[in-house]
């Protein structure tokens, strides 16, 4: 089986030294672009199978860019960007990007995030259990266990987990959740999600304020963690 | 092609009543005629000599309201008239009695005597009324300018003055307060075009100080008459008259009142553009202190982290060093413990220099306190794998409406100094809590706590307590955590004992659609 190809999409001359020194230590197939147009021109050509794209490239957004890109391919993106640009991270989120990682990063996350990226993108059928730690989620028979004990979930709580597992690893944006579990017309209700993750994190966190399950990732939404 | 000269007209001067003086003559000429008349058809009820006082009468009412060439003219008619129907032979220019000769002498020297008098008298009447509306006319723009605050006003008035006794259209060209070699043009007459030509032409009137006229685009055939506005120092600005194609030129009040007006605006624009670069000093030195100041803490603090990482670095890199895995990893934890810290600082500069530019926009979401404080653990990570934090925060808490990133940022500043002047194995503790309609987060450490004299200024940028223990900090953090709290509507407060420990605590409002978050409690 060939080396699994990722695309690095930085003008940084050093982040993309980095880069290329934390992949090619995976054995990933690196191939790189300095701008939002050669990076547009070499997925054509090359087919990866996940890009990293930063969102300040010196010709397109990187928010453009992903726009273009789903309009054609799934190919998993993963977005760099600093922090303060939280409206940026959401509008790329919006525009199909799949996870992003606030500079500076560790090497650490970034492999466990493009692992995650891959592994959905893989499509392999979950299993229709889900464990991590002590909480297990039965998305056949709609059973929520923690340590073995069933945890009562309202509909829309279940729901929200639902959404959670199944996008496992992946950051959810307010928005987003909202229109899933609630609809369209409450995409800016963003006090009744927080009430109802709040409940939610009540039942199956052991402290809600240190939360090993539900993540909140600030300005932008949750997350689910996996590792 | 404009040209230029100290004097604002060209041409011969004119006489402001030219166009009524031949009224003069021609009243002179029906006095002499009426006279005339009077005597001839007497019948020699009087004597010639008594005519000739009636002559006297029109030279001298001629004289008075005429002046010179009126009361020349009927001075010699009536001589002329005189000689020809009064003395004998009748009907003709020729004397005979010799007496009459001296009679028409004294009675021209009279005429002209008479009108030179009243003609000075008239002179003196009229400068004297002129200064007067001269006099008004400044006092008027002196007063305006009195009242003036701003160079804005100051040029309106300017403006109005000179357009309400001059008529023409006016454009004052000012340096540029942030770049005093471009000109920017005031007017009150949007329609006048203020086109590259006027712009370079003030610009060198402005430059040379000299009074230039050119052509103006404005209106058609009219032209612009450039006076520069001159102190003893320097040029201030300029005064562009527009001059209609037939306008003709000033009048010598016109020209002496333009030119006080110029001196008086000159003046007042001066001393306007003295206190804005006297304010602006001012501004300059204070932020060049707080620049200093800033420099002088952050590039201490900035610079220790570095020292850290690259000596990390490079020891790695060091082949001869022959580090052992254990050496490294630890060599390795120290230099991510420091970048930690830098990244830290940087966050803090950012918001620092968002909040004082005014640039910070907050993204204000209803947020839990619970989430809030997780959040900020979260991202102190390592520093407070080590030591027993506990949270008593109650799930019923309302939710607080605040901008997520930097309230997290807010309080992580507080924990980290809560860590950082605190024992290590000692605890801190989290609280929330809801008074009437408030939601109130307290940190409380147990560490060496904050002498009485250091606890009002803890707030204060820069400032940083005196202690034995060296421990690092710009003096930013808890400013910026003030600054951070206070944009969200909220106060921050600090209560210590020394040796006991320190409490900081945030108040801020219940967000307003907390209230109805029972609706999805379901």
């Amino acid at each position: 089986m060939s080396n699994v190809k990722v695309l690095v999409v930085d003008d940084e001359d050093s982040i993309r030294r980095f880069l290329r020194v934390a992949l090619t230590s995976q054995s990933y197939a690196l191939f790189e672009s300095t701008s939002g147009q050669e990076a547009l021109s070499c997925v054509a050509e090359h087919k990866p199978d996940l890009i990293i794209l930063d969102l300040g490239l010196p010709d397109i957004d990187g928010v453009e860019v992903t726009r273009l890109l789903r309009e054609w391919t799934k190919i998993p993106i993963i977005i760099l960007s600093v922090r303060g640009s939280e409206s940026d991270k959401i509008a790329a989120l919006d525009a199909g990007a799949d996870d992003y990682l606030t500079k500076p990063f560790s090497a650490g996350e970034l492999l466990a995030r493009l692992r995650a990226a891959l592994r959905r993108a893989a499509q392999i059928p979950g299993e229709p259990v889900f464990a991590i730690g002590s909480l297990k989620v039965d998305l056949l028979r709609r059973l929520v266990t923690i340590e073995d004990h069933e945890v009562q979930l309202t509909p829309n709580e279940y729901e929200l987990l639902r959404l959670f597992v199944i996008n496992a690893g992946k950051v959810l944006t307010h928005r987003h959740l909202l229109r899933e579990v609630w609809g369209t017309e409450y995409g800016d209700e963003f006090h009744m999600l927080h009430v109802n993750i709040s409940n939610l994190r009540r039942k199956i966190e052991r402290d809600s304020s240190r939360p090993q399950f539900i993540i909140t990732e600030p300005g932008v939404g949750y997350r689910l963690r996996i590792s | 092609m404009p040209n230029s000269g100290r004097s604002l007209k060209k041409g011969e001067k004119r006489p402001p009543a030219k166009n009524f003086a031949w009224r003069y003559y021609l009243l002179g000429c029906l006095l002499v005629a009426l006279a005339t008349l009077l005597g001839y058809f007497s019948g020699g009820l009087l004597a010639p000599t008594n005519i000739l006082m009636i002559y006297l009468l029109c030279v001298t009412v001629s004289a008075i309201v005429g002046g010179f060439g009126p009361a020349i003219l009927v001075s010699i008619l009536s001589v002329l008239a005189f000689d020809f129907f009064f003395v004998r032979p009748f009907h003709t220019l020729n004397v005979q009695d010799i007496q009459y000769i001296f009679t028409l002498i004294v009675l021209l020297l009279v005429g002209i005597a008479l009108s030179y008098f009243t003609s000075t008298l008239r002179r003196q009447r009229e400068t004297s009324k002129r200064h007067e509306q001269e006099m008004a006319a400044l006092y008027a723009l002196g007063q305006d300018l009195a009242i003036a605050s701003d160079l804005q006003s100051y040029t309106r008035s300017i403006i109005n003055r000179i357009k309400g006794t001059i008529g023409q259209d006016v454009v004052i060209f000012l340096p540029d307060a942030r770049n005093d070699t471009v000109l920017k043009a005031y007017s009150d007459s949007p329609e006048i075009d203020v086109d590259v030509n006027l712009f370079n032409t003030a610009m060198s009137s402005f430059q040379h100080k000299e009074i230039i006229e050119c052509d103006s685009h404005a209106i058609k055939g009219a032209k612009a008459l450039c006076l520069p506005l001159v102190t003893t120092r320097r040029a201030v600005g300029v005064i562009v008259l527009i001059k209609p194609e037939d306008a003709g030129d000033y009048t010598d009040e016109q020209e002496r009142l333009l030119s006080a007006y110029s001196d008086l605006a000159a003046v007042a624009i001066e001393s306007i553009q003295l206190a804005d670069e006297l304010h602006n000093a001012e501004i300059l030195k204070a932020t060049e202190k707080l620049q200093t100041a800033l420099l002088n803490a952050i590039s201490h603090d900035l610079r220790t982290p570095l020292v850290s990482i690259i000596g990390v670095l490079s020891s790695l890199q060091e082949e001869a060093m022959d580090l052992d895995d254990s050496a490294k990893r630890s060599l390795i934890q120290v230099a991510r413990e420091e970048a930690d810290r830098l990244n830290h600082l940087i966050t803090n500069l950012l918001d620092e220099s968002r909040l004082e530019s005014g640039a910070l926009r907050l993204s204000l979401q209803p947020a839990e306190v619970n989430d809030l404080v997780g959040a900020a653990l979260e991202q102190l990570g390592s520093r407070v794998d080590n030591r027993t934090i506990k949270t008593d925060i109650p799930g019923h808490l309302p939710f607080i409406r605040v901008d997520f990133g930097l309230f997290v940022q807010a309080l992580v500043n507080i924990v980290d100094n809560a860590l950082k002047y605190s024992p290590p194995d000692s605890l801190i503790e989290i609280k929330g809590r809801c008074v009437q309609q408030e939601v109130q987060i307290e940190i409380v450490d147990r560490g060496t706590g904050i002498p009485e004299q250091d606890l009002p200024h803890i707030f204060d940028k820069f400032y940083r307590i005196k202690r034995p223990d060296n421990v690092s900090g710009t003096g930013l953090g808890l400013s910026i955590t003030k600054g951070l709290i206070e944009a969200h509507g909220g106060r921050i407060g600090a209560k210590s004992q020394a040796g006991r420990g320190t409490v900081v605590s945030i108040i801020l409002p219940v967000s307003a659609d907390s209230m109805a978050s029972e609706r999805f409690n379901e």
